[in-house]
C-alpha cells in the first residue's frame, strides 16, 4: 500500500534532516539516505540534498513510486554527538533494519541538544586557549573567557530573534566588540586585540567554509556555492560588527 | 612555542566540548589539535612558505580524521573539526579589520590577502586528502563487485 511508502519516506527525511542540522556534508547525507532506503527494501531510489532542502523519491516492491520533499531552515549548527549517533544508527539499520516506528524513536533520541554546562565550558576553554595561543597574557585569557560567556548568552537568547545568521553575526560581534573595547580602555593591562581574536574564533565560520569547498569538489556544486556564499556573508557580518565597535571606541 | 602547542591542544578540547563531542573521543580529538600545530611549526621551521605549511598541516588534520574514523568506526568530522582549529586564521582576520578601520589600507589588503590565502590553503589541503580517500572507497567498491 501507498502508506508504506509515505511512512518510509517520512522517516528517511527525518534522518536526512537530523544529519544536515548536525553539520554533515551533503555527500554523506545523500549516501546514508540511499543506503538506508535500500536496506528498507526500496528498489529505485533517487535522493537530492542541498543545504536548504531534501527531495526523495523511492519505489518499493509494491510497485508504487512516491516523492516527498522537506524544506530545511537554518541548518548551520554542528553537533558531533548527533552525527556520531546517526552514523552508528545507520550502520546498524543497514545490517538489520529495525521497525520504522523504532527507527523514528531512535532518530529523536539521537537528535539531542548539547548540554548547557558542556557548551559553556567548551566556549570558555576555547576562547581562553585561543587568546593565549595568539599571544595574549593570562589576564587577557580571563577577559576572553568572560566575553565568551557573553557570546554564549547571545547565541542562546539573541540568535532566535535574528532574521538570519548574517544579522546575528553582525549584532553579536558588534555588542561583544563594544564590551571588549570598553573594558580594555578601563583596564589598561588588557590587550584588546588578543581578547577579540580569542573570542572571534567562537564565531568564525571556518569549518562551514572548508565543508562547502569540499562539497564543491565532490560534485555537489549548488550546495557548495550556497554554503560558501553564506559563510562568506557571515564572516563579512562578523568583521563589520567588530570593525564598527573598534571604530566607535578604538582598538 | 611549547605554550602554543599546549594551548592549541586545549583550544581543540574546548571546541570539541562546544560542538558536543562525547567524552570517549575527547582525548584523541584534542590531541589532534596539538599534533597539528606541532606539525605546522615543524614545517615552518624547515623553510616551507606559510601557504604550503598551512596546506600540509590541514592535509595532515584531514588524514588524522579519516584514519581515526576508520579505526574508531565513527564519522571523520568528529576528529577532523577539532584538529583543524589551530589553523583557522582568526588573528589575521582581526588585523585586517583593525588596519581597515585605522585607514591603513595597504596593511589591510596585506592582512586580508593572508587571511584569504590561509583559508584557501586549509580548504585545498583538506580537499586533497578527502578526494584521495573518496577515490580509494570507490576503488574498493569496484574491486568488491568484481
Amino acid at each position: 500500500m501507498r502508506t508504506e511508502n509515505y511512512e518510509l519516506l517520512h522517516t528517511l527525511l527525518d534522518f536526512g534532516e537530523a544529519m544536515l542540522r548536525s553539520g554533515a556534508e551533503i555527500y554523506r547525507v545523500e549516501n546514508t539516505m540511499t543506503h538506508l532506503a535500500r536496506a528498507y527494501g526500496a528498489t529505485e531510489i533517487s535522493i537530492f540534498v542541498i543545504t536548504s532542502s531534501i527531495v526523495a523519491t523511492i519505489k518499493l516492491p509494491n510497485g508504487y513510486e512516491t516523492t516527498q520533499s522537506r524544506r530545511i531552515l537554518n541548518a548551520s549548527g554542528t553537533n558531533l554527538e548527533t552525527l556520531e549517533k546517526l552514523n552508528a544508527l545507520s550502520r546498524k539499520c543497514c545490517k538489520a533494519p529495525i521497525p520504522l516506528h523504532e527507527l523514528r524513536k531512535e532518530i529523536a533520541a539521537a537528535n539531542s541538544r548539547i548540554g548547557l554546562p558542556q557548551f559553556l565550558i567548551g566556549s570558555v576553554l576555547a576562547a581562553a586557549s585561543m587568546c593565549i595561543f595568539f599571544g595574549g597574557t593570562g589576564w587577557d585569557a580571563v577577559a576572553a573567557s568572560v566575553f565568551a560567556l557573553l557570546i554564549c548568552l547571545m547565541q542562546k537568547k539573541l540568535s532566535p530573534l535574528c532574521p538570519n545568521n548574517i544579522v546575528f553575526n553582525l549584532l553579536c560581534s558588534f555588542l561583544a566588540g563594544v564590551a571588549i573595547c570598553a573594558t580594555a580602555r578601563m583596564i589598561p593591562v588588557l590587550h584588546t586585540d588578543k581578547i577579540i581574536i580569542g573570542d572571534i574564533m567562537l564565531l568564525i565560520p571556518g569549518f562551514v567554509m572548508t565543508n562547502s569547498l569540499r562539497d564543491m569538489l565532490v560534485g555537489d556544486t549548488i550546495s557548495g556555492i550556497m554554503r560558501f556564499t553564506e559563510s562568506l556573508l557571515w564572516a563579512i557580518g562578523l568583521a563589520s560588527g567588530f570593525m564598527l565597535a573598534i571604530w566607535m571606541i578604538g582598538g | 612555542m611549547h605554550i602554543q602547542i599546549i594551548t592549541a591542544l586545549l583550544g581543540s578540547l574546548g571546541f570539541s566540548l562546544l560542538f558536543g563531542l562525547r567524552p570517549r573521543y575527547l582525548c584523541l580529538a584534542s590531541l589532534g589539535g596539538g599534533i597539528c600545530w606541532a606539525f605546522y611549526q615543524l614545517c615552518l621551521q624547515s623553510g616551507l612558505s606559510v601557504f604550503v605549511t598551512c596546506l600540509v598541516a590541514s592535509a595532515f588534520s584531514a588524514l588524522y580524521g579519516e584514519i581515526l574514523a576508520r579505526i574508531m568506526k565513527a564519522p571523520a568530522p568528529l576528529f577532523f573539526i577539532p584538529t583543524v582549529i589551530p589553523l583557522i586564521p582568526g588573528s589575521t582576520l582581526y588585523y585586517t579589520m583593525r588596519s581597515a578601520v585605522q585607514g591603513q589600507l595597504d596593511l589591510a589588503a596585506d592582512y586580508g590577502m593572508q587571511t584569504l590565502l590561509s583559508a584557501l590553503a586549509i580548504a585545498a589541503g583538506v580537499s586533497l586528502v578527502w578526494s584521495v580517500f573518496f577515490m580509494a572507497d570507490r576503488v574498493e567498491e569496484y574491486l568488491k563487485k568484481k
